[in-house]
């Protein structure tokens, strides 16, 4: 019953105040439970709020706020929203007679009639929590109403629904009260001013070291962080259906199971239409792993169907490269003029003269399914994707560590549930798949599971861990080895495991003791204390199930290849492998499918790959050495994600032809010769992206793309019917999921997973390996006892020898012919401000190289010498230039995704502008403000930022993030790889340092 | 809009026949007699949502924003540019109404969305010695409310212009321990100093105004004589009254 104006219904104060009248039943009163512990900021429940309620930028029912601390590392997370409280300030504060604010006596939610509200935003003044929203457009206050329709609908509240974290639970105030005495948890006091708010706040479990969150106003919110003035940068007509349109015109008549294909959570989804018109993504509730948590990514989705910056026709240029100037063609003749334009130059150059870069955006079935057999067809093997930006060098360690690339354990609670011990080297898991944190940090609380984070910055990640340990940048194969041999010289290594199932690991262990790479030889290198070395290498070793994480942070770096074996060893040598609950997990397994042509039908290639990553190939197309490439097909935005800008822009205007396939215009579109509109996800029908839990997403088509933007398939299988290839590239195949039937899963890991199976399922997922459709789903691969699929019997790995492999002669030899040894030797970056030793790279871009041998295809790479530190290194004639800070680039936080979610209008209220992370001593040093504007210089190039103020950042560090363009519709900045280097590589893999460069930061 | 109404008028002004450029020519009077009405209705809308009669608040908002401008700019007609005299003082309090207006419409407004997530203070430890004022006021409440309406919760209690009317000491007295409520609480200071107190001066403005209006349509009406001074007395009056 809802009361308007005088209600009848009772007067309380909070507990510990004044006494409730008698006549007063409190045992109704619904409210919201936020557990601090377990929020990771990461702005899912506002996507899902505004969602809901259709509302625009800068309206508001609920917000999280970001705590960040100037005196020491901390960082903390503040949900916002109406508290519904007993005596709510903002019912006593309306004017309007009867009240436009009334509270139900029942359950006691207090809610705006917004058709009585007139504005006057006294209700705002009066709340002192600021959770009265405001449309400044129609002009009345906004507010939670915990979701009064979505209940009387028999459904949950919407943020709660969604919250990756489990931070959010909705219900009864007493039952929240009650399982937080179960819990042992603390009730946060806020009732400072005696209105009996109904929110209950978990308060963070205090632990040594950890900054107390009591007094909030003390702690600094980042001045970009939804500000207000860069919101006003998004018009109004950004905001496209379903925002804004009234809740009958955004009612689902139709609900359908998909998945997002964005990040490497690969959330499952749930599509709602009515009618034709798509008006919310959900996740799933009925899975049983995700349980419908979604990230904001998969929410914002919505948003990026609905873009009205949608490329909708195919271009071709008209102006000058660069100047980006096109006029509208027909798919016919785009298609038509870039067959014969390739045909010309296959004709003068070779087949190997045509590039094709693709990743993430394009997808993994375009990939494999579409790109790849139509580059075997015309006989190039200059074929990359942005693995080598992301991944290569841990799928090269795990290929040959494991014979196969990704790790064999499930995100369950009997699996890497059953943790006692996680560790995260360079993985800020919390921020890049924040659905799996989520159930992480849920098992650690409710295990009493340690953590430690092992990161330049205190991440939202670190925000959690019981130890942040600072590394700094560049130095984390130090430390790998430092724990190895922490382990070793104690004995504290599963010996039984090694003895039984790896290969090598005696000579390992024998180099690392010879080398003397003991704690306090890496204290100084890593700039952690040799004691606090020890114990992660003590805990590591002892406890019952211990999960190293890795990702960007040790891949990105020249050293990819071997950190990612040294971390992989250290899981080996403490039996943290096979097993539940131990394992090395590092992002995303590799999907087997594959639709390779057979080689009889596959065109002759004459010369290997120029390099295995993109930008090895700026000397071939700017100086057409080792061999010319005349022509790129992008299907990906080159011009925001290879290093080196400056590099990429002065090569792709030396191309002959630039084919560029995506679904937005961005910086890379401006150069190209031709543009070609593309589909995504549910417009175009694929599976979900490569993600940590083995588990494959199947996507249908639902809707059609905008205009006439077509699928990256059917652009594929046109273009190759006018190159001739149509026997293999077959009009049926447009189809994705015929071509995943007939062709993708065609080997004894994924023969199981058909179409018929996905689609049996409401989820939409299964596991893999999968050998037949009535296979189980194997939740932890290679236990003792089991033979891995593929392999021979009693082949517990799929490698030559069925165990682990550390060292083997094949393997020396191979690392041999490049220059370095199976056994992972330290060397960190040229580019830093403690020198170590450092790469160099023997065979320049512009010549043949050697061909490596980790490669099925034919490729060219470097050779290269580990050089030890001396008087002149490149780090020391930096510092000399006045580089004095080491920069970390990486990944922004959970609403962003490279440059896809900037066109998203609600990421960009969000979290609008490119930042750059800098201490508060630093930025006292240079005179810099948190929010002002700075310039950011390398020595291979400048850019500019916001500054961040932020102390869980290295004093001499700073971070900044990918994704932004200069092309970007809201915020468009320079992106941060004006400042990287596209020669700092891997030779083993390919993958490039984003990780540690030395550079200044100037205020503006 | 307006502005460029005002504009417009004072360019084509000095063009008009004389009659149209003298305050108490018919017409010109006429106008500011509508004028005046249409803002005596626009400064109905504060009675209308106060009081629970009349349909609509945000309808009578409309019809306040409506007549507002539309009355702002007949007085304007009506004061024919002169603005020398002490009459124009009424069209600057107007001119400082609407503006005041515009302002919370637009500018305001902003501010009440950019207010979201940004008073971290209630989220805080709180303060002993700031509850137990705030218990001595709630217990002070409690008592004044039994005698004001015993009918209702303090919880969620505010007096209204009914209350005013019928027990207004009472009233004011509990009017006077919501604002020391508020300023234990803060409430002004947890925004700023425009966003907090453009409200109570628009309403004062418009009390102001309507003051002022009453005097001049006294004054106009009964003591046309001292209006005039040396003048003929143009416009239609009841006695040429003066001081």
């Amino acid at each position: 019953m809802l009361e308007i104006g005088r209600p009848k219904g009772s007067a309380t104060v909070n507990d510990h105040s004044v006494a409730p009248p008698k006549s007063t039943s409190r045992s109704g009163r619904l409210s919201l439970m936020i557990d601090l512990e377990r929020c990771i900021g990461c702005k899912s429940c506002e996507v899902a709020c505004k969602q809901e309620h259709g509302l625009g930028p800068g309206e508001y029912r609920n917000r999280v706020l970001w705590l960040g601390d100037l005196d020491g590392a901390g960082l903390d997370f503040l949900t916002v929203a109406c508290q519904h409280c007993e005596r709510p300030m903002c019912l006593r504060a309306c004017p309007v007679n009867p009240k436009a604010i009334s509270k139900d006596a029942e359950t006691g939610v207090v809610s705006v009639a917004e058709d009585r509200c007139t504005g006057c935003g006294e209700c705002v003044v009066a709340c002192p929590y600021g959770a009265m929203g405001y449309d400044a457009k129609d002009h009345h206050s906004v507010k939670c109403d915990l979701c009064s329709d979505r209940r009387s609908e028999g459904l949950t509240i919407a943020c709660a629904s969604v919250c990756p974290g489990h931070a959010i639970t909705f219900g009864r105030r007493e039952e929240h009260l009650a399982y937080a005495e179960a819990e042992g948890r603390t009730v946060r006091d806020h009732d400072s001013f005696l209105i009996g708010p109904a929110t209950v706040y978990l308060d963070r479990i205090q632990k040594p070291g950890r900054a107390e969150l009591s007094a909030l106003e003390t702690r600094s919110t980042p001045a970009l962080i939804d500000d207000p003035e860069s919101r006003r940068q998004i018009g109004e007509e950004a905001i496209a259906f379903p925002y804004r349109y009234p809740r009958q015109d955004r009612l689902p008549d139709r609900v359908e199971p998909g998945g997002c294909n964005i990040c490497f959570n690969c959330c499952t989804t749930k599509y709602h239409f009515k009618g034709d018109r798509l008006v919310r993504i959900t996740g799933n509730d009925e899975d049983p792993l995700l349980k419908g948590k979604v990230c904001p990514k998969s929410q914002l989705s919505v948003q990026l169907y609905a873009s009205k910056d949608r490329l909708t026709q195919p271009l071709k240029r008209t102006g000058a490269r660069g100047s980006n100037q096109f006029e509208p063609i027909s798919w016919e003749q785009a298609l038509d003029e870039i067959a014969d334009k390739l045909m010309a130059l296959r004709d003068k150059h070779g087949p190997e003269t045509l590039a094709v870069f693709s990743g993430t955006r394009t997808g993994i079935i375009t990939n494999k399914g579409y790109v790849q057999p139509f580059t075997q067809l015309w006989g190039t093997p200059n074929i990359e994707s942005t693995e080598p930006y992301c991944s290569a060098g841990k799928n090269l360690a795990f290929r040959l560590t494991q014979g196969y690339g990704g790790c064999g354990n499930s995100y369950t609670e009997t699996d890497l549930g059953s943790a006692e011990l996680y560790v995260y080297i360079g993985d800020n898991q919390a921020e890049t798949r924040p659905v799996y944190f989520g159930q992480i940090n849920d098992w650690r609380i409710k295990h009493g599971a340690r953590m430690v984070v092992v990161d330049p910055r205190f991440t939202v990640t670190a925000s959690k861990a019981d130890t942040w340990l600072a590394l700094r940048p560049g130095t984390d194969l130090a430390l790998g080895l430092a724990l190895a041999h922490h382990i070793f010289s104690q004995g504290l290594h599963d010996k039984r495991f090694c003895e039984n199932w790896v290969l090598g690991w005696e000579r390992w262990r024998d180099f690392i003791l010879e080398r003397e790479y003991t704690p306090e030889w890496a204290a100084p290198i890593t700039d952690i204390p040799a004691d606090q070395i020890k114990d992660l290498a003590e805990r590591m070793a002892r406890a019952n199930g211990c999960v190293i994480f890795g990702s960007r942070g040790v891949n990105q770096h020249t050293y990819s290849t071997q950190i990612n074996r040294v971390l992989m060893f250290l899981a080996a040598i403490t039996g943290n492998w096979g097993r539940k609950g131990g394992a090395y997990m590092n992002m995303s397994a590799t999907i087997p499918i594959d639709a390779s042509v057979p080689m009889e039908r596959r065109a002759k290639m004459t010369r290997p790959a120029v390099r295995k990553c993109p930008t090895g190939w700026l000397k071939a197309m700017t100086e057409h050495r080792p061999y010319p490439i005349t022509a790129l097909i992008a299907c990906n935005n080159p011009l925001s994600n290879w290093p080196n800008q400056e590099g990429a822009r002065e090569a792709l205007r030396a191309l002959d032809l630039l084919v560029y396939i995506d679904l937005f215009p961005t910086e890379t579109s401006a150069f190209a010769d031709y543009v070609l509109p593309a589909a995504t996800g549910i417009e175009k029908g694929e599976m979900g992206r490569a993600n940590d839990d083995r588990r494959i997403v199947w996507i249908d088509r639902m809707i059609d793309p905008p205009g006439n933007a077509k699928p990256d398939d059917w652009i594929w299988t046109e273009l190759g019917k006018r190159l001739g290839f149509s026997d293999v590239m077959q009009e049926k195949y447009k189809d994705p999921a015929v071509l995943w039937d007939e062709k993708l899963i065609d080997n004894d890991h994924m023969r199981g997973i058909t179409q018929a199976r996905l689609h049996s399922i409401p989820w939409r997922w299964v596991r893999f390996p999968s050998a037949s459709e009535d296979a189980p789903e194997i939740e932890t691969l290679y236990e003792e006892g089991t033979t891995a699929v593929g392999a021979p019997p009693g082949h517990r790995f799929p490698t030559e020898s069925g165990k682990l492999e550390f060292w083997t002669e094949a393997l020396e030899a191979k690392f041999a012919a490049l220059g370095l040894s199976a056994l992972p030797e330290f060397y960190g970056e040229r580019e830093t401000l403690h020198d170590t030793a450092y790469l160099e790279s023997l065979d320049g871009d512009d010549t043949e190289g050697v061909l490596s041998p980790f490669d099925k295809e034919p490729a060219a790479t470097s050779r290269a010498r580990i050089v030890q530190p001396g008087n002149d290194t490149p780090g020391f004639r930096l510092r000399e230039q006045g580089f004095d800070t080491e920069l970390v680039t990486g990944r922004p936080s959970a609403p962003q995704f490279h440059s896809w979610t900037h066109y998203a209008w609600q990421a960009q209220e969000m979290w609008p502008d490119l930042f750059v992370q800098i201490h508060p001593e630093k930025a006292r040093s240079l005179g810099i403000e948190d929010g002002e504007r700075v310039r950011v210089e390398t020595s291979h190039g400048v850019a500019e930022a916001r500054a961040w103020v932020y102390a869980g950042i290295r004093k001499n560090a700073v971070f900044m993030p990918i994704g932004w363009g200069e092309n970007q519709p809201f915020h468009p900045w320079k992106s941060v790889n004006f400042l990287t280097d596209s020669d700092q590589r891997d030779p083993l893999s390919g993958q490039t340092n984003l990780k540690a460069l030395l550079c200044r930061v100037r205020r503006i | 809009m307006m502005l460029g109404f005002l504009a417009a008028y004072f360019l084509v002004l000095p063009f008009l026949p004389p009659a149209m450029r003298a305050a108490g020519h018919p017409i010109v009077y006429l106008f500011g007699v509508a004028g005046s009405l249409l803002l005596l209705v626009a400064g109905a809308f504060v009675l209308v949502k106060r009081t629970g009669r009349g349909g609509s608040p945000v309808g009578w908002f409309m019809a306040h924003v409506g007549c507002g401008t539309l009355g702002f700019a007949l007085v304007v007609i009506h004061t024919t540019g002169k603005l020398e005299r002490p009459p124009a003082l009424l069209l600057l309090n107007l001119l400082a109404l609407m503006a005041l207006g515009v302002w919370a419409r637009v500018w305001g407004a902003r501010r009440m969305a950019d207010t979201f997530g940004t008073k971290l203070k209630g989220f805080g430890p709180a303060n002993e010695a700031t509850r137990t004022a705030l218990k001595t006021i709630l217990a002070s409440k409690g008592e004044l409310l039994a005698r004001l309406d015993p009918e209702a919760r303090e919880a969620t209690f505010s007096v209204t212009l009914a209350h005013l009317l019928s027990k207004p000491s009472a009233s004011l007295a509990y009017l006077r321990l919501v604002r020391a409520e508020e300023s234990l609480m803060g409430v002004r200071q947890s925004v700023g100093p425009a966003q907090a107190w453009w409200r109570a001066l628009h309403l004062a403005l418009a009390a102001v105004f309507v003051g002022g209006l009453l005097i001049h349509v006294l004054l106009v009406t009964f003591f046309a004589g001292y209006v005039a001074g040396n003048r003929p007395i143009d416009w239609w009056h009841v006695t040429a009254w003066s001081f």
